[in-house]
């Protein structure tokens, strides 16, 4: 302790103050010019004196059709240009589905299932409970009801019951929140990754709440956890072609028909991840809706990684030996998750991060690629850009190497950790509840800035970055509302079971 | 004086060249249909009259009622000698499907289509910015358009959508995604790939509503190349000039028409409902009532308006006509004024039946469905495409003309949409047809299905308990 290197610390302060003034200095170039340039006039005006400026005044020769002409064009042009711009969508709001208290799974009742169901290999059990003690999940996570059973019973009708009971309570609080009437909604895009019956779960929508003939339908599936980022996409893209609509989108992930029956241990971690969970958005283009919206999409960025094999195999719905349907996950998955990451952010750092650590970073890139410096690669710094973070709570060592990875404090990840702490894994609804917690906590501010990440089978990175467009209290009601008390609970590394 | 008019010019040119660039992004947001490719399975998957009721009688579910049933179902199908089923049909594998299976089925498809599609443009995977996918009865992880993109090795910043579960209109819905993504973003290459998964979903049961579907779908599928570069124009063959969706879900009995459940004995099959004519027609309507004055000429239109009146003022119709008019609603209105080509889904004899009644179309008009429905079999989502394909290595496709497709799905769903012809596609040799090694032998003399020769003594039966097959039959 008392060897700490004392200059160092003193520099390394130093040259923070030093990165802070050349932020600074970079962010706000264009004002900063501004301000010699204004002075010069005001000297020179001074420096005429109020006579001369008359004069200057009078000679103009103002002609009234002149005067008319000229300012009705200004107007016309100012007009012409702000309808040319792309639409605003914003997100008037969204609820996500709190599932019953029957629902629950603690650690207990996970592994004493367990110990029924694989009776005859006490190794999967044994494989099981070491996850389960290491994944970060609570004791508070949900699996639909067909899974309690022992051996569970997933057929299709106990499915759709739970596809009814997670989108339909969604929808109704979405209803009650946003006073949206069902019969106002002209898109409807539905992604559930592993279930798709025929009608599709957007016709089942439709059906259950009567909604128009002529409203656009879409049914995705197969695109796993980041799907829900997907589904803003393709309502993003909608909503530029159709003036004064709204879209509703629908996350879930229906666990039912997905829980792996057999042995094979890669294909039983699914098992102690996911959990039920859905989540119901509200977007618009509405000038209406403006002040009454949450948030306003500023950018959506999609990487595909599929061109890879072996990204393209690191989540794989395969039979095992016994023919069992399960999805294996593959050890690297870490790994490809950081470089489909690395791929996306290259895209979406020119567009968020402001201009100083873009120059940072370019300047970075030249050393090393064209004069072969020996610089490790600079990481700009993505918390200038954002203020919170939503990171797909994809399991414990996916937000762990994304805290690494982007150099992130404990509080910046901590909506993550608590939702795959009190909801587990509910795949593409994640998000959703992250961005509820932050609310609940009183964080959200006009102004501040989301970024939301989602990864997916495929291999997929999708990132979406929002911007609060009022300060939200927290919310009496919502998933959050009777446990944001408890958090941020402390997460050991290993739960003893 | 001179800075003003100076400033004056200077708006006004940015003016002008604001409103041309508006209008001149219209052009950019068109979509065309580049090229298209069917997918024509290899011989060793055909499905004779002989190995259907083969398959059938694997069933060991199946009683004499059963029996009954399906012949008159297949009889009367229109469905002929040459259609295609997936690869462990042959090796008797139907009732225990894998996912590998079913994997390997869209396999076939896809890496025969896109590769095809691709080289005659001499494109490469790489160019491709929007993937749109639609396979109503497959499910996996990684999704089917990433398994293209894999294979494919697409780029990284391609914009996929997998639609599943959406029923035999799915086709329509992809090209709506891609009109509407056109719309917002220039020079865009689309594919979209559109099939239907039979490998997993056979019906083991004996449930009637559900055997039904088992003897309907065949194996089949379509790639299709879309752009809005205005440089490829020149090259399109197809035009989009309209599309429109309808969707009955709302309603229980449009809803509950076409549902996939389990039977009494869990056993997973799509229930085909008494009701489905019924749900159809009413989607049918309503999609008509959206679409047809976007697309008839305003003559059109006013003489059927006309005409309306005219009945109502006269008072009650003719007596003769109610009995005819309960089985489908002719439509009254000459579809002929505004459409050249109709490109109707092969649902099934029936399907086409009523909506060539409904819409007064001639034999000439509904012979590309009716031979694809012969040929093909019902390939779901991707018959429209078979249609088409039929119509232009017939040659029927002239600079100009409209072609109307129309399809169904469950839900209930009726999606419509209109292109229009941009080249002559009736000079040449259309390249990669699927239909060009057998057109000169369509429309043959006679679609009498064999079936009915070979098992025709069904009908006679009337003992259940002791009901056997004769060994000669099979």
């Amino acid at each position: 302790m008392s060897q700490a290197p004392m200059p160092d610390f003193s520099s390394s302060v130093k040259l923070k103050y030093v990165k802070l003034g050349y932020q600074y200095l970079v962010n706000h170039f264009l004002s900063l010019l501004l301000i010699p340039i204004m002075a010069i006039i005001a000297v020179e005006l001074l420096r005429m004196g109020p006579e001369e400026i008359l004069n200057v005044w009078n000679s103009l020769h103002f002609d009234i059709v002149q005067v008319l002409c000229s300012s009705f064009l200004v107007i016309f042009i100012s007009t012409v240009y702000f309808m040319s711009k792309p639409r605003t969508v914003y997100l008037v709001d969204y609820s996500c589905y709190k599932p019953p208290v029957t629902c629950r799974v603690p650690f207990a009742t996970f592994m004493e299932h367990s110990r029924l169901i694989l009776k005859d290999s006490p190794k999967s059990v044994e494989f099981q409970m070491r996850i389960l003690e290491r994944s970060g999940l609570g004791e508070e996570t949900c699996l639909p009801p067909a899974i309690h059973y022992i051996p569970p019973t997933p057929t299709m009708d106990e499915a759709r019951s739970e596809a009814q009971m997670v989108i339909f309570t969604a929808m109704d609080d979405l209803f009650k929140k946003t006073g949206l009437l069902p019969k106002d909604i002209d898109i409807l895009i539905v992604n559930c990754s592993l279930f798709s019956p025929t009608p599709s779960l957007s016709a089942m929508v439709i059906n259950k709440y009567k909604l128009r003939s002529n409203i656009k339908s879409f049914n995705l599936s197969g695109m796993g956890c980041s799907a829900g980022l997907i589904s803003v996409d393709l309502a993003r893209d909608l909503l530029q072609v159709h003036p004064n609509s709204n879209a509703v989108i629908v996350s879930t992930e229906i666990i039912t028909p997905n829980y792996y029956k057999g042995n094979e241990r890669a294909m039983l971690l699914p098992n102690c991840l996911f959990r039920m969970g859905s989540a119901a958005i509200l977007m618009s283009n509405r000038r209406s809706d403006r002040w009454r919206a949450k948030y306003k999409l500023c950018h959506l960025v999609r990487t595909h990684r599929g061109a890879d094999d072996k990204s393209y195999y690191c989540v794989y719905e395969q039979e095992d030996r016994e023919g069992k349907i399960g999805i294996n996950l593959s050890k690297d998955l870490m790994a490809i998750a950081g470089e489909a990451l690395k791929a996306n952010i290259t895209t979406i750092g020119p567009l968020v991060l402001p201009a100083s650590e873009q120059l940072l970073f370019l300047l970075s890139l030249i050393g090393r690629k064209i004069f072969n410096l020996k610089w490790k690669p600079y990481i700009p710094d993505f918390k200038l850009a954002f203020e919170h973070f939503c990171i797909h709570a994809g399991g414990r060592a996916v937000i762990d190497e994304l805290q690494k990875n982007l150099q992130l404090s404990g509080e910046h990840v901590e909506a993550s950790r608590m939702t795959l702490h009190r909801f587990g894994n509910t795949s593409s609804s994640s998000l959703w509840y992250e961005l509820c917690y932050i609310e609940s906590k009183g964080r959200m501010r006009r102004g501040d800035r989301v970024w939301q990440i989602a990864f997916g089978s495929g291999f997929k990175c999708n990132s979406a970055v929002w911007k609060c467009n009022r300060t939200i209290k927290t919310p009496k009601d919502g998933p959050w509302s009777d446990c944001i008390d408890r958090y941020p609970v402390f997460i050991p590394e290993v739960v003893k079971l | 004086m001179d800075l003003l008019c100076l400033l004056s010019s200077l708006l006004i040119s940015y003016l002008i060249f604001k409103i041309w660039k508006r209008i001149d992004c219209k052009r950019d947001q068109n979509c065309y249909i580049l090229d298209y490719q069917c997918h024509k399975p290899s011989d060793d998957r055909m499905v004779s009259t002989q190995f259907s009721g083969e398959i059938i009688l694997r069933n060991k579910h199946l009683r004499l009622n059963e029996y009954k049933f399906l012949l008159k179902a297949i009889v009367s199908s229109g469905i002929g000698e040459q259609t295609y089923a997936p690869r462990l049909f042959f090796e008797g594998r139907e009732e225990c499907p894998t996912q590998q299976d079913a994997l390997s089925e869209m396999e076939e498809f896809y890496i025969d289509t896109i590769k095809k599609l691709l080289e005659r443009n001499k494109l490469s995977p790489t160019d491709i910015d929007v993937l749109v996918v639609n396979v109503a009865m497959l499910n996996s992880a990684p999704s089917l358009s990433a398994r293209i993109v894999n294979h494919y090795k697409m780029r990284e910043d391609i914009k996929v959508f997998n639609l599943t579960a959406m029923g035999c209109s799915a086709s329509v819905i992809s090209v709506d995604i891609v009109k509407n993504i056109f719309k917002t973003y220039k020079n865009k290459l689309a594919l979209v790939v559109t099939s239907e998964s039979l490998s997993q979903n056979w019906y083991s049961g004996n449930n009637r509503s559900m055997i039904l579907a088992n003897c309907l779908f065949r194996s089949g599928g379509c790639a299709v190349l879309l752009t809005n570069k205005r440089s490829l124009s020149g090259k399109a063959m197809f035009k989009l000039k309209c599309l429109v969706r309808t969707h009955h879900g709302a309603r229980e009995d449009s809803y509950n028409a076409c549902v996939q459940k389990e039977d009494e004995l869990g056993r997973v099959g799509i229930h085909l409902d008494k009701t489905l004519p019924k749900a159809a027609t009413r989607a049918f309507v309503d999609n008509l009532k959206v679409i047809t004055p976007k697309i008839l000429p305003v003559t059109e239109l006013f003489r059927f308006m006309l005409s309306l009146l005219l009945k109502k003022l006269r008072g009650n119709p003719s007596k003769g006509s109610t009995a005819v008019a309960q089985a489908a609603p002719k439509a009254g209105i000459n579809f002929k004024t505004g459409i050249d080509h109709f490109c109707i889904h092969t649902g099934g004899k029936a399907v086409i039946d009523a909506i060539g009644y409904s819409l007064d179309l001639s034999e000439y008009d509904l012979e590309p469905a009716r031979m694809t429905l012969h040929r093909f079999g019902n390939t779901s989502a991707s018959s429209l495409w078979y249609v088409l394909g039929y119509m232009e290595a017939k040659k029927r496709l002239r600079r100009g003309d409209r072609v109307f497709m129309i399809s169904f799905g469950a839900g209930f769903k009726c999606n419509s949409c209109v292109w229009e012809v941009v080249r002559d596609l009736n000079v040449g040799e259309s390249l990669g047809n699927v239909w060009n090694h057998c057109i000169d032998q369509y429309p043959p003399q006679s679609i009498v299905n064999p079936f009915l020769e070979k098992y025709g003594w069904i009908r006679e039966e009337d003992d259940h308990d002791t009901f056997k097959i004769r060994e000669e039959a099979m």
